[in-house]
């Protein structure tokens, strides 16, 4: 469930949050929309893949985190099992609203007043995990600023990911990436609506085009993108110990 | 190439309607009209005679014939009001009761190529279910409103098989700028005055009021149902089939919605009257609509009233247009070096819109088999017109199939439709076969078939005629494998049914986001 409202002060002053709650948000979720500028750091996890939104039909670059609709084998018992969480997730469950500010180009930021995360009564909650937003002097609390800082990342991702698939498209680099996979239990699992860079039509581009991409600073997140296939073998490896654990 | 042969270097096209332009465009497109070595394309169009444009409906092959034109899908979607079509449902062509309608979707039968499902469906004892609905998905997408495809679907991929419905008027005037801007089409707008014959009697120019004399060595007559190069100049005469296809007349108009929210059908609805019957047709921001029928067997104000029974009040307000039609066509299409394309070539009742799908057929079979020299123009003309007379004849053949198959007695149009002297022999021949058996591949053998048996099938059991396979009930010993397709059917349609929008949902995103190429 979601319930946006923008946080203010005085109606948030006392609002609480428990952070070891906050990544049940992706437990149903196989993936994640992530930013250029933590490729790095995603890639060492997961597969970075192109899918196509179900609104638009646009494409957005997202983790693979599950072979199934709602299977996150990066999630267990609510918990994120990742060494690194991708912001998507970091700034739950805070949101950049769609509310009207009176500054152009200002963005409200709101909280999700449904999150599990969202303390109503601290007997239920680990003491060491609550943060809350603002300080007695009414500024905002470390933990907020982070949050913010975290938002202010995915603005400015929105803007380098088109800018990516722009140029992936514009250069016909997008190809389907159909996977069939079979698991330790012979059970198979096959994912359509995925897409990624085509290695050899990036090896076949001219000296020129590859230039401009370094230029642009994409050159490495494309070659990010494919090296992040690899991130498969330990993702169904992830699942097989699933089913045997399951099994056992 | 030998000295004295004459190279085909230069195509003029007469005629600005569709065929023209989606002729024009095929050629230069195949020949490279858009660089220095292509073959030279021109169209001549009249500044003084209006387009027919008829046909607003398509069959699947219009995604085919577009990507051959380079054409992105959204931009045609956008640009011509077009919206999907996944086929046609018949609604009182049996009994002309309420609940009388059967669909001819675009999908094959399930297990189609595997065995024979229309045996299977016609002796389960517990059929439940019309054959359209049991061996296809597509029926209960039509029935839903919902769409072939999703946003997420590139552009002419399809989760449903499917085909357009389009404003004519709009389509003809998107090619146009096309074909001129991006295929090196050359448009002269003149009319034509005068045929100029050389000593073997071909075409050498043509004189024009505008713009002189423009010559050619190949002339494709898309003069719409003036014919002037095959009928006027040539005198190749039109054969009817007035006795066979009784229609001769359509009262045409154009049906605002209610309002923006309201369903576009995604498929043509064929609702049988007293002497012919009424097309519905969904555009993005109108409906298409028009009543053909006999006037030997209907009158102008019946028929006017029937058509006013069937839009209702609104109808006052609207303006509608009347064209006298005759079913028919040339005794045939390529004389010479001029080929007609078109209404130039021939008309028939639009009941499984097949004048667009003839002209894309002929524009194909024109580009690809483009006589590289006169010496050779000869070979490829009767072929072209044996592949076409055979597909006019077959088009013919499935029309009246609707008709004979109808048990309505409400008019002596659909009881003079059952007489066997207006059935053609092939035709008969086949209805013959199928008493025993389901229609099959081998029936329909030619490289040149128009419909596949699966057509037939729709319209035959759909219409609720009966193969007895009593003589061969060997034939339908896998009942299991029969019985996995019908479930197979089942899961599809609830898989279909929750994942598609609706058509007019899709057609709304495609006009904000466009679709994806891949």
């Amino acid at each position: 469930m979601t319930n946006l409202v923008a946080i203010n002060y005085g109606a948030h002053k006392h609002l609480k949050i428990d952070t070891a709650k906050t990544q049940e948000h992706s437990a149903t979720q196989n993936m994640l929309p992530v930013v250029v500028a933590e490729f790095s750091q995603v890639s060492v996890q997961h597969p970075i893949v192109l899918a196509k939104s179900g609104e638009t039909g646009e494409f957005t670059l997202t983790a693979l985190l599950g072979f199934e609709q709602h299977e996150n084998l990066f999630s267990k018992d609510g918990q994120w099992q990742g060494v690194y969480i991708p912001l998507q997730l970091q700034r739950q469950p805070f949101f950049v609203g769609d509310i009207q500010t009176e500054v152009a180009g200002d963005y409200a930021v709101c909280i999700n007043l449904d999150s599990p995360s969202i303390v109503r009564d601290l007997a239920q909650n680990n003491v060491n995990d609550i943060q809350i937003l603002f300080t007695e002097s009414g500024e905002d609390s470390d933990y907020f600023v982070k949050m913010k800082q975290c938002l202010g990342y995915l603005l400015q991702g929105e803007i380098e990911n088109k800018a990516l698939i722009d140029t992936l498209l514009a250069l016909n680099l997008v190809q389907p990436l159909s996977l069939d996979v079979t698991f330790c239990n012979k059970q198979s699992s096959r994912l359509n609506g995925l897409y990624t860079v085509s290695e050899e039509k990036v090896a076949a581009l001219d000296p020129e085009q590859i230039g401009r991409l370094h230029k642009a600073q994409q050159l490495k997140p494309i070659y990010t993108m494919i090296n992040s296939l690899g991130q498969l073998y330990p993702l169904i490896e992830r699942k097989n110990q699933q089913l045997v654990s399951v099994n056992d | 190439m030998k000295q004295q042969e004459k190279s085909i270097n230069t195509v003029i096209v007469v005629g600005g309607g569709i065929a023209g332009w989606l002729t024009a465009g095929r050629l230069a497109a195949e020949h490279k009209s858009n660089t220095d070595v292509g073959v030279k394309v021109t169209l001549v169009e009249s500044p003084n005679v209006p387009i027919i444009g008829v046909g607003e409906g398509t069959w699947p092959t219009m995604r085919s014939t577009l990507i051959a034109l380079g054409i992105s899908e959204t931009d045609f979607i956008c640009e011509c009001d077009a919206s999907f079509k996944q086929g046609a449902k018949f609604a009182q062509w049996v009994d002309g009761g309420e609940d009388d309608y059967y669909y001819h979707p675009l999908v094959l039968p399930q297990g189609f190529t595997k065995t024979d499902m229309a045996g299977y469906w016609l002796n389960d004892s517990e059929q439940s279910s019309s054959f359209s609905n049991a061996v296809c998905f597509q029926e209960a997408l039509c029935e839903q409103g919902l769409a072939p495809k999703t946003i997420r679907t590139p552009e002419y991929g399809a989760v449903a098989n499917y085909a357009y419905h389009l404003d004519s008027a709009k389509f003809a005037v998107f090619l146009q700028k096309h074909c001129i801007e991006n295929l090196g089409v050359t448009h002269i707008l003149a009319d034509v005055t005068k045929v100029n014959s050389i000593e073997n009697g071909d075409i050498g120019s043509l004189t024009t009021k505008q713009a002189g004399n423009i010559s050619g060595d190949l002339f494709v007559d898309c003069s719409g149902f003036s014919s002037l190069l095959l009928g006027g100049h040539y005198q190749v005469p039109f054969k009817s089939y007035r006795d066979v296809l009784f229609i001769d007349t359509a009262l045409a108009v154009q049906v605002p919605y209610e309002n923006d929210c309201s369903p576009i059908a995604s498929h043509t609805i064929s609702t049988a009257q007293e002497a012919g019957w009424i097309w519905d047709i969904g555009l993005q921001h109108r409906r298409g609509v028009g009543y053909v029928y006999s006037s030997k067997h209907s009158t102008e104000a019946q028929a006017r009233a029937r058509l006013a029974d069937y839009i209702g009040d609104k109808i006052d307000s609207l303006t509608i247009r009347k064209i006298p039609i005759e079913s028919g066509h040339r005794s045939h299409f390529w004389q010479n070096n001029c080929v007609a394309v078109g209404l130039s070539a021939g008309f028939l009742e639009p009941l499984e819109a097949s004048a667009l799908v003839l002209v894309e057929m002929s524009a194909q079979m024109i580009s690809e088999q483009l006589p590289p020299t006169r010496e050779v123009m000869d070979i490829t003309a009767k072929r072209f017109n044996d592949t076409f007379l055979y597909r006019w004849g077959k088009i013919i053949d499935f029309l009246k199939l609707h008709y004979i198959l109808s048990k309505r007695t409400d008019n002596a149009f659909w009881i003079d439709n059952r007489d066997p002297q207006t059935i053609p022999q092939s035709l008969q021949d086949l209805m013959q076969l199928w008493q025993y058996r389901a229609p099959a591949d081998y029936d329909f053998a030619s490289n040149n078939e128009v419909f596949p048996a699966a057509s037939y099938q729709y319209v035959l059991y759909g219409m609720g005629f009966k193969s007895d396979y009593s003589n061969s009930p060997h034939l339908l010993n896998d009942k299991t494998f029969a019985q996995s397709q019908f479930t197979k059917n089942k899961q599809m349609i609830q898989q279909a049914i929750t994942t598609l929008p609706s058509n007019r949902e899709l057609l709304n995103k495609i006009k904000l986001h466009g679709l994806s190429t891949i």
